[in-house]
């Protein structure tokens, strides 16, 4: 039975893998912390695995328990690096040859969504995800109004970073 | 095009650059050991369960009855005895039901509860223990200073007031001590967690 469901789950996580990778590049920013956060959520999605009884989606639960390790459970190993302060960015972006193309653009954003902190983090990721206020609501065990407030916040945020 | 909705759009074509995994692999994987801070919790937690009960595994219990007995704290000891079987029993199983409640499906806000709660309960525990050392400690100081053995050997001159101040600085000193380590702990292991929760929370509205 056990081994039944092992090969189900490794089945169910292989197609859906790319959700977890996602969540990865949200919370991390080199290679090894990558692959950490990837095995620590891997682990604790089998960990709740027998708990999961398919009322919701398994992408639906398995944004949830991802969200769960990287916001809480998930412990930093000493391998990842230290990003710097939030405040270096904002000037960097003042002061250095800034460029308005898209990709400068984006690379920005990037860089600024890596110091957030892990619950505007989480935001932006279910934002970048499409899901809407309700599931936002949900997964984060939140109001949507609070959602909703939290969200325009972090999305002024990284517009003030782009625009300063 | 708005900023974000361009990042959005950058987002998604980013997916077929995403690492691709093979079921082997993920098989390992999952069967690795896990950094999760709730393990760390438990371990810990269980251990300051016990640690306040070690130094009784030491004691040699019919010299600590004849002492009980040489000051006349026979019926103390077994009073305050059940009084810290009754709180330790009641202790662990708050702490086991917390404990057993912790789940990554819960919400991002349930899993954060139930994990500060499960330290609650280690944290009323650890209260309860260092408020009953001044406790404690002063009974057994009373009877001491009282006793005519210790009376004798204290020089003529020594007024008890002086005797009696050093002996709540002493108790003061471990107190805190011991309250500083236990802050350290607690703030090395959820810091973090208390202040995403208070920002989850944040806004009034939930």
């Amino acid at each position: 039975m056990t081994k039944e469901l092992e090969h189900k789950f490794v089945g169910d996580l292989e197609q859906n893998q790319n959700i977890v990778h996602k969540v990865c590049r949200i919370y991390t920013n080199n290679q090894d912390a990558h692959n950490d956060l990837f095995q620590e959520i891997s682990i604790q999605l089998w960990k709740a695995y027998p708990k999961f009884r398919g009322e919701a989606k398994f992408s639906t639960w398995m944004y949830r328990v991802a969200l769960n390790t990287a916001i809480t459970l998930y412990r930093k190993s000493k391998r990842t690096i230290k990003t710097q302060d939030f405040d270096s960015v904002l000037y960097k972006i003042e002061s250095s040859e800034y460029d308005d193309t898209e990709e400068e653009q984006l690379k920005v954003l990037y860089k600024a969504i890596h110091h957030l902190s892990d619950i505007e983090k989480a935001l932006i990721f279910l934002y970048l995800e499409d899901k809407n206020y309700r599931e936002i609501a949900e997964t984060m065990g939140i109001t949507e109004v609070n959602a909703r407030v939290k969200m325009n916040r972090v999305k002024n945020k990284l517009k003030k970073i782009l625009n300063p | 095009m708005d900023q974000l909705e361009l990042l959005k759009k950058d987002w998604k074509k980013q997916e077929g650059s995403l690492p691709k995994l093979s079921r082997e692999d993920i098989s390992k994987l999952i069967h690795k050991k896990s950094s999760s801070i709730v393990k760390w919790i438990f371990i810990i937690s269980v251990l300051e369960l016990i640690i306040p009960y070690i130094p009784y595994l030491f004691i040699d219990y019919s010299k600590n009855t004849e002492f009980a007995k040489e000051f006349g704290l026979s019926s103390f000891f077994i009073i305050f005895s059940a009084i810290f079987y009754i709180v330790i029993i009641y202790f662990i199983f708050r702490f086991y039901k917390n404990y057993k409640s912790i789940s990554a499906n819960s919400n991002s806000k349930e899993l954060m509860q139930n994990i500060i709660k499960t330290r609650r309960a280690v944290k009323h525990y650890i209260w309860f223990n260092l408020g009953m050392i001044p406790l404690m400690a002063s009974i057994l100081f009373y009877k001491i200073f009282n006793s005519t053995e210790f009376l004798e050997k204290l020089p003529e001159e020594t007024s008890m007031t002086s005797v009696w101040l050093l002996a709540f600085i002493f108790i003061l000193i471990t107190v805190a001590l011991l309250w500083l380590f236990y802050r350290l702990l607690y703030g090395i292991l959820l810091n973090k967690l208390r202040s995403n929760y208070k920002e989850l929370i944040s806004n009034g509205v939930d």
